[in-house]
């Protein structure tokens, strides 16, 4: 167990220097979280010269056949600018660099195979035996006991309302819910909704940059920023700690268990990504992206957005 | 007099709110979001043999709900300036039955979920989104709908699904695909793709 917890450690570091890693990397953060974004700028821009010529002479061909046509066709033939889709104001994540694609893909293939070949029938046929109210009470379970890390990240965010709502929810679901099988916390009379907080958030909230995409094996896309929760997991979810009371194996057994019930909770979801994706590294890759950017966004402003838009086009 | 001027100002006041809210963005999303539940509730559709009837109804939904061509030119972005176009017009066929194929059954098998609709935020003078909920019996799932307003009709251009944007998913693939091949055969990609399914 020591050498195990070695090895986690080690792993926490390597994870919480990588997030630290994109800001010392450069004066402001942000262009080290958006390499991809400047890159395709760049080479946009460059392409932009040759490439106006055979896109002109595309164009010509394209007048003569418009009248023929419905007014599907006119409308397909609008260009696309920023200004006139009024894209410019919408809200749009970064991109993320993908320095360590290859290892990425490969990670993703094994976290796929993972998923298809185990996690998936093993809580299907879990979910044919256990009713959904029963899973239900099993996730809300092991999401009370992810207290500790949601409170220090809304200690961490000084946000002072969060944390007690997580204090809130914690004695209350504890105590009423049966030791947190049940939410009677996120019921109408109390209202205490379980905060939305991770320590990868908290970073961004606090000006740091994602850093590059990782595919990790077992717990799936991360970014350098991010993987911080990998170590906090180690340290602030109360289960790592049952290697005191329990043999080793109880850990990764009550592990895999939760995570079978939360897959039988929402077998499809990635069915369906997949499916419905050109190329599901990719949409994976921007699903996670977004999903993030809007998380730390959603409590503070993002680094990305603090650099002036001019600057990213120069480097 | 002053009664006069303010009941001439409550009729302007009603005057003006009538206009902004004359065809409003989250009715035009509401009214199809229960069309298609209809589809999906209704008693007489129950059999597996009429999954396809079904279909047909979403489809009919489908059309009159989302704009597929902005849908199409913003999941394209900049790239879309590449295409000629006889190749959107394929583009935006290949992509709605990419699409189809990915979430029909999804949507059909749809049951006992609630749809919320919260509220709508305007974006700017033609663009709006209507935010929504789906609450099934273990989570929210919140789902926005950006509309645009083309002919006096609000139409969905893009799905933002648990704050993932569906258009920027796909740009971000067109984009990837597009750094190395080229539009015809990203087109061949997705034909491909079509077919396979």
């Amino acid at each position: 167990m020591k050498s195990f917890s070695f090895a986690v450690l080690l792993f926490a570091f390597i994870a919480v220097g990588c997030a630290h890693a994109p800001q010392s990397a450069s004066s402001p953060a942000s262009p080290a979280a958006s390499p991809q974004p400047q890159a395709i700028l760049v080479a946009s821009n460059s392409h932009e010269i040759p490439a106006k010529a055979p896109e002109a002479a595309v164009k010509s061909p394209e007048t003569p056949v418009n009248p023929e046509k419905g007014s599907v066709n006119n409308d397909a033939s609008m260009d696309y600018t920023e200004e006139a889709t009024g894209a410019a104001k919408e809200e749009q994540a970064p991109a993320i660099a993908d320095s360590i694609e290859p290892f990425n893909r490969a990670m993703f293939e094994f976290n796929d195979k993972l998923y298809f070949w185990l996690l998936k029938p093993v809580a299907q046929g879990y979910k044919t035996v256990v009713p959904e109210g029963a899973r239900v009470s099993v996730k809300n379970f092991f999401a009370n006991l992810g207290f500790p890390i949601r409170f220090v990240s809304c200690l961490l965010q000084a946000d002072v309302s969060c944390a007690a709502t997580e204090v809130g929810r914690f004695t209350v679901n504890t105590v009423w819910g049966i030791g947190g099988l049940m939410d009677p916390a996120a019921g109408k009379d109390l209202n205490l909704q379980k905060q939305d907080v991770d320590l990868g958030q908290t970073l961004g909230v606090w000006g740091v940059g994602q850093g590059f995409y990782i595919v990790w094996p077992f717990v799936g896309p991360s970014s350098a920023r991010d993987s911080i929760d990998i170590a906090g997991e180690y340290f602030l979810y109360p289960l790592s700690y049952t290697s005191a009371i329990a043999p080793w194996y109880v850990w990764p057994i009550v592990r895999s268990y939760e995570e079978v019930n939360s897959t039988s909770l929402r077998i499809g979801d990635y069915e369906a990504l997949k499916e419905a994706a050109i190329d599901p590294y990719v949409a994976v890759r921007d699903a996670y992206v977004q999903y993030r950017w809007k998380k730390v966004k959603k409590k503070g402003t993002p680094i990305e957005e603090l650099a002036p838009a001019g600057v990213r086009l120069e480097r | 007099m002053k009664r006069l001027f303010v009941g001439l100002s409550i009729l302007m006041l009603f005057l003006i709110t009538s206009a902004v809210y004359a065809g409003a963005p989250l009715d035009a999303v509401k009214i199809n979001a229960d069309k298609v539940l209809d589809v999906l509730r209704d008693p007489k559709l129950k059999a597996p043999s009429a999954k396809e009837m079904k279909k047909d109804k979403l489809r009919t939904i489908y059309v009159t709900m989302f704009d597929e061509v902005e849908l199409s030119r913003r999941s394209m972005g900049m790239n879309w300036n590449k295409l000629n176009a006889a190749q959107r017009q394929e583009f935006v066929k290949l992509f709605e039955q990419v699409l189809e194929k990915a979430y029909a059954d999804r949507i059909l098998a749809y049951t006992n979920e609630k749809i919320e609709f919260s509220k709508e935020a305007i974006i700017s003078s033609n663009l709006a989104e209507v935010r929504t909920k789906v609450i099934t019996a273990s989570k929210e799932i919140p789902i926005n709908y950006r509309v645009i307003l083309k002919d006096g009709a609000w139409r969905v251009y893009d799905v933002v699904i648990e704050n993932v944007s569906l258009v920027q998913n796909y740009r971000t693939q067109f984009n990837d695909i597009l750094a190395k091949n080229s539009p015809e055969q990203l087109l061949e990609i997705l034909r491909k793709k079509v077919k396979a399914q």
